[in-house]
């Protein structure tokens, strides 16, 4: 049975412990008396996964067996969430391959003939054949590759058909392939609770226009949290759970296959990065020491080329098919057994290790923006109930945040950085102001359409993430940050920690409570 | 910060070449590590023997006795016994099993084993190479998953007598808690005798939380009682019982006199060696009251 998540209280036993900061990690001590939230051990992984695909797609929830959906002169379109899940990327077979290749097979056996697999890329960039053929396996990618499996495009003139309307007035207009299939099979993976559910089809293979309606500051801002997709409790997956029902009541059928993998997050040669300070044997330790010199002596480019080819080991804790919501209902469970940890009360300072991969610079950089993104949206919003930090408390990140974009992937960024950035920082006003250009520049749809870059408005869904965390926290304060990268957005910077914490009591007094969010791998604070 | 801010950090962090702690709040989700059981057969080759009986005689012996001042008594109660016996004794202070071993007289020194706390003695190989050369160890795991039990049963098979500490840990306040009832399952099991040992004044010389004896050279009693012989149908309760009264009476009749525990011993009145009522503070001053110096003082003052 492995052990649940818990909470550290650092006394004078307590070893310094691992903070990720970029590319690279560091030892810290904390002040005594401060908390540590540590992940559940890893669940054990499914020992059988053909097995259990199988029975999931001859036994789904709340639909029939897929392959009695399955029938000749159908249309079939099968989606794939892209290369922003699981990170990092998952140790081949990815879990992707292996459920693809089951559905394919059920699909040529049921003499399906027209049949395509769409990278659900929404406005994310798209992805290599490289990374598709990764991702997806050799023996699909020659079947489909390049006319039948291919990334979705937002821009393609033509390419989108408007369902309908939310009681909202939220326009739900989604790939038209996919609309005018006769069965939309799509294949997850449930990395955070935000993953999933109804965000799969109505996000994961729409545009602008659709998305716009969530992937804003006033849904950001009334998202607490997004890992937290009960009604009422997520603005953005409310939306997303109208714009779904909008969906199954035009006639679009879907079939979800959603899995859950567990936290094995870093091979053994990292393996002290999966392991509680404390437990680290002579091995970690040497480990440690050598992984970390060699990290800081490395090239850059080797550096970056060492953590890029870091491939997780995880184990799938579930394959759950069938209706939308009954299978996510089930996703969720397995996802929270295996990353919520109960926590008692909020503290003055939230501290958080931003590690080197986020969901946008998977084989890329991690630009000022995705560390604004990953630090005060993502890790910021690991928490159910209330925020692991006050309101009015302070927010210390660890990263270089180095001034670095990567140029075919992120030109909208840097425009963004240097023109957005350089005017306001605030969500609601870059929102108003810039917004709409950026979406619709030509050049940047070009770029998205046929080089490799994300669209145009990214950037500024990338600053929306983070406004609930701006909007709750009085202070973020970045160890080891670039000055200039981090004014840019409203950051502090401090060389150390304790310099940090010292900086911190202007805000938050002399004695402030402390937690550190000890992640990867991932954690949600269930915060009492 | 360089390589060698981060090596000291390890090295001070994780304290190299002591025992790794683990922090209050996490012991509760921090499991005993399940060693591999470390290898203590050779501790027991003639090699072995002869080289404890070395450490023994000339090393430890004249090192217990120059820093603390133990009177034996009642090594007569071993006569007549035949091996293997078990050797059960109240426990409060890493001088015991040290104690014990000087006291026995050689010929039951050389047949004698010792069992102790897997995490604790056999957490570093350095340290399991000591406890299991000089004590003649062998682990026991505290969290009852371990093999400590089998290993003390096979042992007894091959004629080898053991120290056992059947509270399980060193006390706390130094009164005698609970006894478990492993030593008392062993001796019914093999229907071995159990020799009840008393040790007064070592938690005054050496309580928990020191590694080396208060300076004074205190006085310690290291009492050995008759040996409790398992009935016929007697379980491993009623002998544990049993173990408990006795050492109880030796802490008797070693703070008044023989006659007088005998007494109370009869009227069901001996005193608990669980000490005093009180709040822990209380209990704990007084048993770090040292003993009283019997027989004549030293010329002089030490």
């Amino acid at each position: 049975m492995p052990r649940p998540g818990f909470v550290l209280e650092v006394d004078e036993r307590t070893p310094p412990v691992l903070v990720h900061e970029g590319e690279g990690f560091r030892l810290q001590r904390f002040p005594l008396g401060s908390r540590v939230v540590y992940p559940p051990d890893p669940l054990p992984g499914i020992k059988d996964v053909g097995a259990a695909i199988r029975h999931a797609l001859e036994n789904p929830v709340g639909s029939e067996p897929l392959s009695e959906l399955l029938k000749p002169g159908m249309r079939l379109t099968i989606a794939v969430d892209d290369i922003s899940i699981p990170l990092p990327p998952m140790k081949p077979p990815d879990i992707r391959q292996r459920i693809l290749e089951q559905v394919v097979e059920a699909a040529a056996r049921n003499g399906v003939d027209d049949a395509k697999i769409i990278v659900a890329t929404a406005l994310h960039r798209r992805m290599t054949a490289d990374e598709i053929k990764r991702m997806v396996g050799e023996r699909v990618f020659r079947s489909f590759y390049p006319k039948d499996l291919y990334n979705f495009d937002a821009e393609e003139p033509g390419s989108l058909l408007e369902i309908g309307t939310t009681d909202e007035g939220e326009v739900v207009e989604i790939s038209k392939r996919a609309a005018e299939s006769d069965l939309i099979v799509y294949v997850n993976i449930n990395l955070v609770a935000m993953d999933g559910g109804h965000k799969s089809v109505a996000i994961g293979l729409a545009g602008y226009r659709s998305l716009r309606h969530h992937h804003n500051v006033h849904t950001m801002l009334h998202s607490r949290s997004y890992m937290d997709p009960r009604p009422g409790r997520s603005a953005i997956h409310d939306s997303a759970t109208r714009m779904g029902h909008v969906l199954r009541d035009n006639g679009v059928r879907i079939f979800a296959i959603e899995t859950t993998l567990n936290s094995e997050t870093f091979p053994s040669q990292f393996g002290f990065l999966n392991k509680r300070e404390w437990e680290w044997s002579l091995k970690d330790q040497a480990l440690f020491l050598a992984a970390k010199r060699a990290n800081e002596l490395a090239p850059p480019r080797v550096r970056r080329e060492v953590w890029r080819r870091i491939e997780a080991p995880y184990g799938v804790t579930g394959v759950n098919a069938g209706e939308t919501e009954a299978v996510h209902e089930r996703t969720l469970a397995n996802l929270y057994r295996q990353q919520l940890v109960e926590v008692g009360g909020q503290s003055d300072v939230l501290v958080l290790g931003v590690p080197y991969v986020g969901p946008y610079n998977v084989n890329s950089i991690m630009n000022p923006i995705l560390v604004h993104c990953l630090g005060l949206g993502y890790l910021f919003n690991m928490y159910r109930n209330q925020p692991l930090v006050r309101q009015g408390g302070a927010v210390i990140m660890f990263h270089p945040v180095p001034w670095e974009f990567h140029q075919i992937h992120h030109p909208s960024y840097v425009d963004f950085f240097e023109e957005v950035l350089v005017e306001t920082a605030d969500p609601k006003t870059i929102e108003s102001k810039f917004e709409e250009r950026y979406a619709t520049d030509p050049w940047y749809v070009h770029l998205y359409r046929t080089s490799h870059a994300y669209h145009g408005v990214h950037p500024f869904y990338m600053w929306y993430w983070g406004a609930h965390g701006m909007d709750h926290a009085a202070d973020v304060i970045v160890v080891g940050g670039d000055p200039r990268s981090c004014a840019r957005m409203g950051y502090r910077t401090a060389s150390s920690f304790r310099d940090a914490l010292e900086m911190a009591t202007d805000t938050v007094g002399a004695s402030p409570s402390i937690t550190y969010l000890h992640v990867p791998p991932l954690a949600i604070a269930e915060v009492r | 910060m360089g390589a060698w801010g981060d090596l000291r950090d390890v090295a001070k962090g994780w304290r190299w070449g002591r025992r790794t702690l683990v922090p209050r709040s996490a012991s509760r989700h921090t499991p005993t590590r399940l060693r591999g059981q470390f290898p203590t057969a050779w501790a027991r080759t003639p090699v072995a023997k002869a080289a404890r009986e070395v450490l023994l005689s000339y090393g430890l012996r004249p090192l217990v006795r120059n820093e603390t001042a133990p009177k034996v008594h009642g090594l007569e109660n071993l006569e007549g016994l035949e091996g293997p016996v078990i050797l059960v004794s109240n426990h409060t202070s890493h001088l015991d099993a040290s104690l014990i071993m000087t006291s026995l007289p050689r010929k039951w020194r050389e047949k004698t084993a010792t069992g102790a706390a897997a995490d604790y003695f056999f957490d570093t190989w350095w340290r399991s190479i000591f406890t299991a050369l000089v004590y003649n160890a062998f682990p026991i795991d505290r969290t009852g998953r371990g093999h400590g039990a089998t290993d003390a049963s096979h042992m007894l098979h091959d004629g080898w007598s053991l120290i056992v500490f059947p509270e399980g840990t060193r006390s706390p306040d130094g009164w005698m808690q609970r006894f478990r009832t492993g030593a008392a399952r062993l001796a019914v099991q093999h229907a071995v005798p159990v020799v009840p040992i008393a040790i007064r004044g070592a938690y005054a010389a050496m309580p928990k939380g020191r590694n080396w004896p208060r300076p004074g050279r205190l006085a310690i009693s290291v009492r050995f009682g008759r040996p409790l012989h398992p009935g016929e149908d007697e379980d491993h309760r009623s002998l544990t019982r049993r173990m408990f009264q006795a050492v109880a009476e030796l802490f008797d009749e070693d703070s008044t006199t023989w006659f007088e525990s005998v007494r109370r011993a009869e009227r069901g009145e001996t005193p608990a060696p669980s000490g005093p009522e009180g709040p822990r503070w209380l209990r704990a001053w007084e048993a770090s009251r040292s003993l009283p110096r019997r027989g004549r003082r030293p010329a002089w003052r030490r």
